[in-house]
């Protein structure tokens, strides 16, 4: 059985958010949700200040608060690692949002609109696009994944319901990587398979330190951190998205 | 039966059951209209969505995703279990003087239970799932399982058994009056005779069923704390102390709103000698003890965080002492230290002030939604284990009137039972 | 007689509580990683045990309600 997991190098990313755009294209999301999230930081006193930034997807991790609490089972964790929320059984109650240490979850407080990027019907927009599928039409968001055949992928989106990111469960399944690993210009983002010794992450993990973000919470997340230093009590956030539906 | 005929037949009935007054109506059409208020702000929201409240998600939209629905839900189970704990250790420790407001208390945790589940159910973004998700999917590993089944479901059923089984006796008295109710206390008293061997197997029952209560009452609130107290990514929420702290709390707000209810049904129905002052001595003292207890878990909670403990832990207790939560924090206090200082003076002098009593039942539940509040929220936009920086809660129109309402349906459903069944127990003498 | 259908209804809620709850609903995990610890092993198994809640008081019920043998 795969076990899937994410490593994010800081000593790469340049906090350019194109991972934060791939995951909203990708996944349709609604406006002010952000499954993928980058945090800009920035410690010290001017002038010796440093400016870094921390990609936060959810962590998916193995000993998930979120599956714990959820009252109704629509929040699990599948045998391949990833943590799904089945927006079909979903009751909104949001416990899961308050169970994250990590602010991954998105409540839908109305009921979103589709179609808030981009007009794909646009003609001037046709040479772009190239008939290509807009988001809001993918059908595989829509699909039932796993044998316990749910709906977990991008799709709901239902007012609400939550949310959150999935690791592109549509893609995985599909043998691809996900949308924010796709999309990061330098490669900060890797996405794979701990169990194949071959893996990206696998080198990655054995050939350099690493950590993961709020470890003393005992929640064992899949996302882990190369270089830097997790986010102490003197880190500022700077420059975060001014959103809020 | 001319219409003056029908009056006069309820003129009879103990504790002014059936006599509809002027008062009365005009009470119940106020309090239809702020349920019928409360309904359409919920309606507003059922067809927007909850964007029409002040919630939002926590983390980069910096909100509060659980608010004023959830706090209220709290509050409203806590009184109820100090309702029908009340009850129960009236039976148990043969507390004869306060079995005046024995009934008064089992009905107060009825209806708060029902509020208590409406308030949830207010604060689901998907109701009608929940309706049947909850029955058919329900996880025993969520504390939403204990507060669903025990809390909610079971509670409301072991108090209705319990108030239904207690009014017995009085309706087989009632039922001995010519009035319109009679098929009513008929099928309430259920053959009910009284003899000898029926009263002995009616305190039997309600012993037995009082001592059920307690631990039912310990474990439903207890899961309610567990809600909070066992969420490890939120500082102010995880912590040991803070399921007793819930139960001793919803103790204080409990046996505070059954006093200021003593104390309006006592003054409407005139009922100086059977609601004399004894009753309400045992309500204060009560009341005394739960309120110093409590204040203690503040002064531990408040020593505790600010002595020493994790970066969260210490700038949460400075939100409180003097952060944005500041002035609902020292409200709450003030309006339990007053309270305990007008309790211990009348308890010291012996001189207990029925006014007084009801300014402090009045100020305790003030206190305990405002502490129900600071549980719920600050931990939400303020604690955050990454550094997404200060949120806000502001609660909207939708929020304030859908609270209201409850109050308001909760105050209706009390004011409805009132004049259909007695309010205390029917004294031997009264029947003719 | 009354006596027996009381204790029935208090002991046989009592043991439908701990049935559904340990062996109908979705299991406990330590930690829950699997599907099967969000999917109860019988459907409406809550339901089970908010009635086995309700028979434990509906044995209170019966036990004042109903006459004893040799009663009118």
């Amino acid at each position: 059985m795969a076990k899937y997991a994410m490593v994010i190098d800081l000593e790469r990313c340049v906090g350019c958010r194109a991972c934060m755009e791939a995951c909203k294209v990708e996944n349709d999301t609604p406006q002010a949700v952000f499954w993928m999230y980058v945090f800009r930081f920035e410690e010290g006193r001017y002038p010796n200040t440093r400016v870094w930034f921390l990609p936060r997807p959810c962590m998916h991790c193995d000993n998930a608060p979120c599956v714990k609490v959820c009252p109704v089972g629509a929040r699990y964790k599948r045998p391949d690692g990833l943590v799904a929320t089945d927006w079909e059984r979903c009751i909104g109650c949001r416990y899961c949002e308050v169970a994250c240490p990590y602010g991954v979850n998105y409540f839908n407080w109305k009921a979103p609109e589709k179609n808030y990027y981009l007009d794909w019907k646009d003609r001037d927009l046709g040479p772009v696009t190239h008939g290509a599928t807009p988001p809001y039409k993918n059908p595989d968001l829509e699909k039932p994944y796993g044998p316990e055949r749910r709906r977990i992928a991008g799709g709901g989106h239902l007012k609400g319901v939550i949310e959150k990111c999935t690791f592109c469960v549509h893609r995985v399944e599909k043998g691809q990587t996900t949308a924010c690993a796709q999309a990061c210009p330098v490669f900060a983002i890797q996405f794979g398979d701990l169990e194949d010794p071959n893996s990206t992450v696998s080198r990655l993990l054995k050939k350099r330190p690493h950590f993961r973000l709020l470890e003393e919470a005992g929640t064992q997340p899949r996302v882990f951190y190369l270089g830097g230093h997790p986010p102490g009590g003197e880190v500022r956030q700077i420059e975060g998205v001014k959103a809020r539906v | 039966m001319t219409a003056r005929g029908e009056a006069s037949r309820f003129e009879t009935l103990p504790y002014g059951v059936g006599r509809l007054t002027g008062g009365w109506a005009l009470l119940v059409v106020a309090l239809l209209a702020l349920v019928g208020w409360g309904a359409y702000a919920y309606s507003c929201q059922f067809v927007e969505g909850k964007v029409v409240t002040g919630m939002r998600n926590i983390g980069t939209m910096g909100g509060a995703t659980w608010g004023l629905y959830i706090a209220f839900n709290v509050y409203f189970a806590g009184v109820a279990c100090a309702g029908i704990t009340v009850a129960a250790l009236i039976r148990l420790l043969n507390l004869n003087a306060l079995r005046a407001v024995a009934r008064m208390a089992e009905l107060l945790t009825v209806i708060t239970l029902i509020l208590g589940a409406f308030s949830v159910l207010a604060d689901l973004g998907q109701p009608l799932r929940a309706l049947i998700n909850l029955p058919l999917y329900a996880r025993p590993q969520s504390p939403f399982f204990g507060t669903f089944t025990l809390a909610i479901a079971g509670f409301l059923f072991d108090s209705l058994v319990y108030l239904y089984l207690a009014g017995r006796r009085d309706a087989y008295l009632m039922a001995r009056y010519d009035t319109p109710l009679r098929p009513l206390y008929r099928a309430w008293a259920a053959g009910y005779r009284d003899t000898p061997a029926e009263r002995e197997r009616h305190r039997k029952t309600t012993f037995w069923l009082a001592i059920a209560i307690i631990p039912l009452f310990i474990t439903a609130h207890s899961t309610l704390g567990l809600v909070f107290g066992l969420q490890v990514g939120r500082p102010g929420w995880y912590s040991a102390l803070q399921t007793p702290a819930f139960v001793v709390l919803a103790g204080v707000s409990g046996v505070g709103l059954l006093l200021v209810i003593a104390a309006i049904l006592r003054g409407y129905l005139r009922e100086e000698q059977r609601l004399g002052t004894g009753v309400f001595r045992w309500l204060g003292a009560f009341l005394l003890v739960l309120t110093l207890a409590y204040l203690y878990f503040v002064v531990v909670k408040v020593l505790t965080g600010f002595y020493a403990g994790h970066h969260h832990e210490q700038q949460l207790t400075q939100l409180l002492l003097w952060g944005a939560y500041a002035p609902v924090f020292w409200g709450s206090v003030l309006l339990l230290a007053l309270p305990a200082g007008l309790l211990l003076l009348q308890a010291i002098t012996g001189r207990w002030n029925i006014p007084a009593l009801v300014a402090c039942g009045v100020m305790v539940n003030l206190a305990a939604i405002g502490k129900r509040y600071l549980i719920v929220v600050p931990s939400q936009t303020h604690m955050s284990l990454l550094p997404y920086g200060p949120g806000f809660y502001a609660p909207t129109w939708v929020e304030y009137s859908i609270i209201v309402g409850l109050f308001a349906l909760g105050a209706l459903l009390y004011a409805l039972f009132v004049k259909v069944f007695p309010i205390m127990d029917v004294p031997e003498e009264g029947v003719r | 007689m009354r006596t027996g259908l009381m204790l029935l209804l208090v002991l046989g809620g009592f043991a439908l509580q701990g049935v559904s709850y340990f062996f109908l609903a979705a299991p406990w995990g330590f930690p829950p990683s699997g599907v099967e610890h969000s999917n109860p092993r019988v459907p409406f198994a809550a339901a089970f045990f908010i009635l086995g809640v309700g028979l434990v008081f509906l044995g209170a019920v019966v036990y004042e309600l109903l006459p004893e043998r040799g009663e009118g």
